[in-house]
């Protein structure tokens, strides 16, 4: 039983494919990367997965349940937690309430009620506050809980954008460039935190990436897509051995 | 308290309920509302017509304007705020001028340009006092709700508000409603206030200059939009020789506040007991402060 | 009847085409209403006015100084306005406010400087209309007509036809990834700048000619507001459809209904529009950029 199948899914626009019958199973608590040069449409395929574009064509279900044409915020319901290639937190708000504002579930007080106090706001309030600071130690931005996010050096932002994705409690987490300008320690401890989060979450993890030790050394399976198209699929090994990936994406990274 | 003080306190209220709806919707939601006069002029109106015209007692018409206040918003908002903000400035501002086109229009309803005189005022400004600040309460409580805190997020960043799990057009359509409500409440305040209503009392000069208040106080806080009506109510009846100049300040001054320093006046500072505690150390105990920094 | 109303119809909408396109080319490069616009064009159509009754200058040098006189007032605007937000990637919501106030600011202080009358143009061109069968066609009509279709082809061949214009173009369609490839959005946005106050100016001028001249006249950017959502917010040709069309439903509506809600029928269209063709007739994308 695969968590999340994808099928023939695309993208045109215009007359542009970016996304051109893509095809993908996620098997839980799996690892899995996509890698392909830029502007092979790896960022279109998680707009397309969290429901910011409508696709052209193709299917997506999750849990055998089709999500075509569900709005974003139904499909995070669902269990999906992404995060973005740029990076994308609530800059004028402090760290602590970028991570509340995802645990928006755990408060069931009606909008009503959020114009008085009551003790079940209060309590309900604490419980967020609590697992809030909890995902902060988890991903060590617990003292700077008070601070504002965009006053955040680049990676600590990345480390947040995170934490709010787990806050949502995901089954499935899209990270997008999550070791983008990183150096090799950082990343280092970006994997061993990727890890980390698996065991801790039984998370299933779909990972775009550039950096090649990272996928290397995380993937369970990798998906290799070029001008939209996918052309490989398989383990690590079988990716790095196929010679249309070594033609069409790991040859420009030799020449490099 | 003589008629001048006295005034002014109405005054002071009114904008403030008003105020209060705009800071919710377009400093804590983000959605530009260009239109809130038009709110105003169809809470008075409801509730003008209503006491004079079919001789309702003054309380019921005042609930039935906020509600049409309320109410209207669903209409405009449910289309427009799905799409991007410019979408929904423009059709609030649309909104506002269609509102006053409309009663300048049906004269034989509303007096057209002469408006309708000789409506029921009230006795004393202490109760609408009263209820200004309660709302100011009420939505001090709101923005730090966790409804509040979606409707930052989508102010921050509404796509990332909607990627994690917030149902954004929905949020800010509550904001818009509650806004529509404070809006015609305090449309017909004024219009007991005042004791007429005229369609030249709403236009646009109203909606600006309640934006105004909502962004030199710090869109941010809902304390700097209550500091900065009473500053911006008070100062032009202070200050009558000056009027003509004064919209040219501040048009002026929110230039320069978008760019030198958004966040306004207090940025997110609120008025709490905690926040007042860290003021009163800071001045009292500012060696210690000193040391601990070096 | 018909006739005559098309006519008039297509007189007015070519003075809003002048206003909307400007209006159109700021927001698909920056993405943000600039409400300021009208003030840009009050500006334009007070200059003009000087320039011809007071000055007494011939035509078409008014036309052409009022035209540079607003778009280097725009390009002011840009530079110490809007620039100082776009370097700080401040949000929509904060050029909009900008605008706002700068539209506050122009408005009250040109009621103070220029007083608040209205000012009627020199008699420039007969009052006796040209007859072709039972149409009667102003000859001031007839001058704006063509000025807007001239300055609008002018604008085109621009945008469409020069390297210059393939910039703006590349700017409108990615505004970062136009920077990587050498692109300077300072001098691109400048000259959008220039271009959206230059015509505004020149809408001014032909509206000022054809009715009045006053400092609140700026709030005719509503009409260019609502024929860019017509035609598709961003979308220049969809900018000047959408004049067009708001000049033929309001003359038909003064015309057959009554003059005092020609107005409301232009907020019906345009609130007909978003509801069932957000993206307008032209327009494509609605929603935020990934």
């Amino acid at each position: 039983m695969y968590i999340l199948e994808i099928d023939n899914l695309s993208k045109y626009f215009g007359g542009v494919k970016a996304v051109d019958d893509f095809n993908m199973k996620l098997e839980e608590g799996s690892i899995t990367s996509i890698i392909g040069p830029n502007g092979a449409g790896k960022t279109t395929i998680f707009n397309l997965i969290t429901g910011i574009y409508p696709p052209t064509k193709g299917s997506i279900t999750l849990h055998g349940n089709s999500i075509l044409g569900l709005p974003t915020y139904k499909i995070v319901d669902l269990g999906l937690a992404r995060t973005f290639q740029n990076i994308r937190l609530f800059p004028n708000s402090t760290v602590l309430d970028n991570v509340r504002a995802a645990c928006h579930d755990m408060a069931n007080y009606t909008v009503l009620e959020g114009f008085f106090p009551s003790k079940r706001r209060y309590e309900q309030e604490k419980r967020i506050k609590e697992r809030s600071m909890a995902l902060l130690q988890t991903v060590g931005l617990a003292d700077r809980a008070e601070e504002i996010a965009s006053k955040l050096p680049y990676g600590y932002q990345r480390r947040l954008e995170i934490a709010r994705a787990l806050a949502l409690n995901p089954k499935i987490l899209l990270l997008d460039e999550p070791a983008a300008g990183m150096n090799p320690e950082e990343s280092q401890n970006l994997m061993d935190f990727i890890r980390k989060m698996r065991e801790k979450f039984a998370l299933t993890t779909l990972l775009i990436e550039h950096h090649m030790e990272v996928v290397m050394s995380l993937s369970d399976y990798i998906t290799v897509v070029d001008f939209g198209k996918t052309i490989a699929t398989g383990t690590p090994k079988e990716v790095q051995n196929n010679p249309e990936v070594i033609k069409a994406y790991l040859g420009y990274g030799d020449k490099k | 308290m003589t008629i001048y003080i006295q005034g002014i306190v109405y005054l002071f209220s009114i904008n403030l309920i008003s105020v209060m709806g705009l800071s919710l919707l377009t400093g804590f939601t983000g959605s530009f509302c260009f239109g809130q006069a038009g709110f105003m002029a169809v809470g008075a109106y409801t509730s003008g017509m209503l006491t004079k015209l079919v001789g309702w007692p003054l309380w019921l018409g005042i609930i039935c304007g906020a509600l049409a206040g309320a109410l209207i918003s669903i209409p405009i908002g449910l289309p427009t705020l799905k799409l991007k903000g410019d979408y929904f400035a423009i059709a609030t501002l649309g909104f506002a001028e269609a509102v006053r086109l409309i009663l300048e229009n049906l004269q034989q309803y509303t007096g057209g340009a002469r408006g309708i005189p000789g409506i029921e005022t009230m006795d004393s400004p202490l109760p609408v006092l009263i209820l200004a600040l309660l709302i100011y309460i009420l939505i001090r409580f709101y923005v730090s709700s966790t409804h509040g805190r979606s409707c930052i997020a989508i102010r921050e960043d509404e796509m990332a508000a909607n990627c994690i799990g917030i149902n954004s057009p929905r949020m800010k359509t509550i904001s818009f409603f509650v806004n529509g409500l404070l809006a015609g409440l305090a449309g017909a305040l004024l219009a007991h206030y005042v004791g007429f209503i005229q369609p030249s009392m709403f236009g646009m000069a109203k909606s600006t200059e309640l934006i105004i208040m909502v962004i030199f106080g710090g869109m941010h806080s809902v304390t700097g939009a209550l500091f900065s009506t009473i500053i911006l109510t008070s100062l032009p009846e202070l200050l009558r020789a000056a009027s003509i100049w004064r919209l040219v300040a501040y048009g002026l001054l929110v230039v320069i506040i978008m760019v030198v320093r958004p966040e306004g006046l207090l940025g997110s500072w609120e008025l709490s007991p905690n926040n007042l505690k860290a003021i009163w150390n800071n001045l009292f105990n500012r060696k210690q402060s000193a040391r601990e920094g070096n | 009847m018909i006739l005559q109303q098309i006519v008039n119809g297509l007189s007015i909408g070519s003075v809003y085409a002048m206003i909307a396109v400007g209006y159109s080319l700021v927001y698909s490069v920056l993405n943000f209403s600039n409400f300021a616009h009208g003030e840009i064009l009050m500006i334009g159509s007070f200059m003009g006015f000087f320039l011809l009754s007071v000055l007494k200058v011939p035509f078409p040098i008014a036309l052409a100084l009022s035209m540079v006189g607003a778009g280097i007032v725009a390009m002011a605007i840009e530079r110490f306005g809007y620039r100082p937000l776009r370097l700080r990637k401040a949000p929509t919501l904060y050029f909009m406010i900008a605008a706002m106030g700068f539209s506050v600011f122009l408005q009250n202080l040109a009621i103070i400087v220029f007083t608040p009358n209205f000012r009627t143009y020199p008699q420039l061109f007969p009052l006796t209309p040209i007859t072709l069968g039972q149409v009667a066609i102003g000859r001031l009509d007839l001058v704006i007509f063509f000025i807007s279709l001239i300055s609008l082809s002018v604008l085109s061949l621009f945008i469409y036809r020069t390297k210059m214009g393939t910039a703006i173009r590349a700017t409108a369609y990615n505004y970062r990834v136009a920077s990587l490839m050498g692109i300077n959005p300072d001098i691109v946005i400048g000259i959008v700048f220039f271009l959206a106050g230059g015509t505004a100016g020149l809408g001014g001028m032909l509206f000022g000619m054809k009715y009045t001249t006053y400092p609140w006249m700026g709030a005719l950017t509503i009409k260019a507001f609502i024929a860019a959502v017509v035609g598709g917010l961003g979308s220049l040709p969809g900018a000047v459809l959408g004049s067009f069309i708001l000049g033929m439903v309001e003359t038909f509506a003064s015309g057959y209904v009554s003059s005092s809600f020609r107005d409301l029928f232009s907020y019906a269209i345009m609130i007909i529009i978003i509801i069932f063709l957000p993206s307008g007739l032209l327009g494509k994308n609605t929603s935020e950029k990934a």
